[in-house]
């Protein structure tokens, strides 16, 4: 094929298939292929973490616990409500400057601070529910065992989501590696 | 209301107009019909999110493709499965998004699709008549970078069509 043929291929490509009322489904989020699940997903969360957080001092003894885990338990729910919220708002919109290479470039630095962030709060949140209902516990040799079983799956999960968002940061560092790359040098 | 009612009125019109460049970008950037389908959902989304703040100062063109481009580069794919090689593309696969396609069209595209993102994103544009300087502007990479880059992806894309 010569570049006239590829050209002329690529401008009589596509036709007019979408009508009018189909293109406006998709300007709502409710037809959105992902972020309409992923809302969803971050509504329920939301609600059930709020919800916990209001009735966990009555359903869990939080008057029979130290101060220090009620409010460890607290902060760890609250940030990790706020950090899903924030996630959210930041992978809606991957739109976000005056050119691919700046968008790409600015994306990818919302992405990477939003996976620290990400495994941060989610480490505080498991690690304030452990420290929430071990508080008062008095610990024999099998809860220890208990424990332990516990923080290892933990640390399990918390690898996993690393694995996760370093393949996501690793494929947008590459885009920005190939924008910045000059040719002519 | 009756603002917003206008304003999606002349979005409408234009995603109508010029729906073909979303189609191409989905084409070029992903495989399955499937897949096509929802990048192509993502890109009118991102468009009107982005309608806005289009202040007509640039072409409708080019305005499509920068964000189109950006959405198919930036959203993430999952990992593709490994699958066998199969010589001949079965007939039904020989569409696009909601229409035949001519299997020259179809040969541009496999080819295409071999690319990297940014060597797509440079000959989508230039495929679609775009000079040197606009593309540079879309894609913030210098003028003369793109001539070089352009260079080597025709000669990649005539050895891959030979």
């Amino acid at each position: 094929m010569e570049l006239d043929d590829l050209k002329s291929n690529w401008q009589n490509a596509g036709g007019y298939s979408k009508s009018e009322s189909d293109l406006l489904n998709m300007t709502k989020l409710t037809h959105h292929p992902s972020l309409k699940k992923i809302r969803i997903k971050l509504i329920a969360e939301t609600i059930f973490l709020v919800l916990f957080l209001v009735i966990y001092y009555d359903w869990f003894d939080g008057d029979k616990k130290p101060l220090y885990a009620n409010i460890i338990l607290a902060t760890g729910l609250l940030f990790y409500i706020a950090n899903d919220m924030i996630g959210y708002v930041a992978i809606a919109k991957p739109v976000s400057g005056l050119n691919l290479k700046l968008s790409i470039t600015n994306y990818f630095a919302r992405i990477k601070r939003l996976a620290i962030f990400s495994l941060i709060f989610s480490f505080l949140y498991s690690i304030s529910l452990i420290v929430f209902f071990t508080s008062v516990i008095h610990f024999t040799r099998e809860k220890r065992f208990l424990l332990l079983g516990l923080v290892i799956i933990l640390f399990q999960l918390m690898f996993w989501s690393f694995r996760v968002w370093t393949r996501r940061i690793k494929s947008l560092q590459q885009q920005v590696k190939d924008f910045d790359t000059d040719d002519n040098k | 209301m009756k603002k917003m009612d206008s304003m999606e009125k002349a979005f409408l019109k234009i995603i109508y107009d010029y729906q073909k460049i979303i189609y191409r970008v989905c084409k070029t950037y992903r495989d399955s019909k499937e897949d096509q389908e929802d990048l192509f959902q993502e890109i009118v989304y991102q468009l009107w999110k982005s309608y806005p703040s289009f202040k007509g100062e640039s072409k409708i063109s080019s305005w499509m493709y920068q964000i189109a481009l950006n959405t198919a580069i930036a959203i993430y794919r999952k990992p593709k499965l490994p699958v066998d090689y199969v010589e001949k593309m079965p007939e039904q696969m020989r569409t696009g998004i909601g229409h035949q396609v001519s299997e020259n069209e179809e040969r541009l595209f496999d080819a295409l699709r071999i690319l990297n993102d940014t060597e797509k994103a440079l000959i989508s544009l230039f495929l679609d008549d775009f000079t040197y300087r606009e593309i540079a502007e879309i894609t913030g990479i210098t003028e003369s970078n793109t001539g070089v880059r352009l260079n080597r992806i025709k000669t990649k894309l005539k050895n891959l069509l030979k």
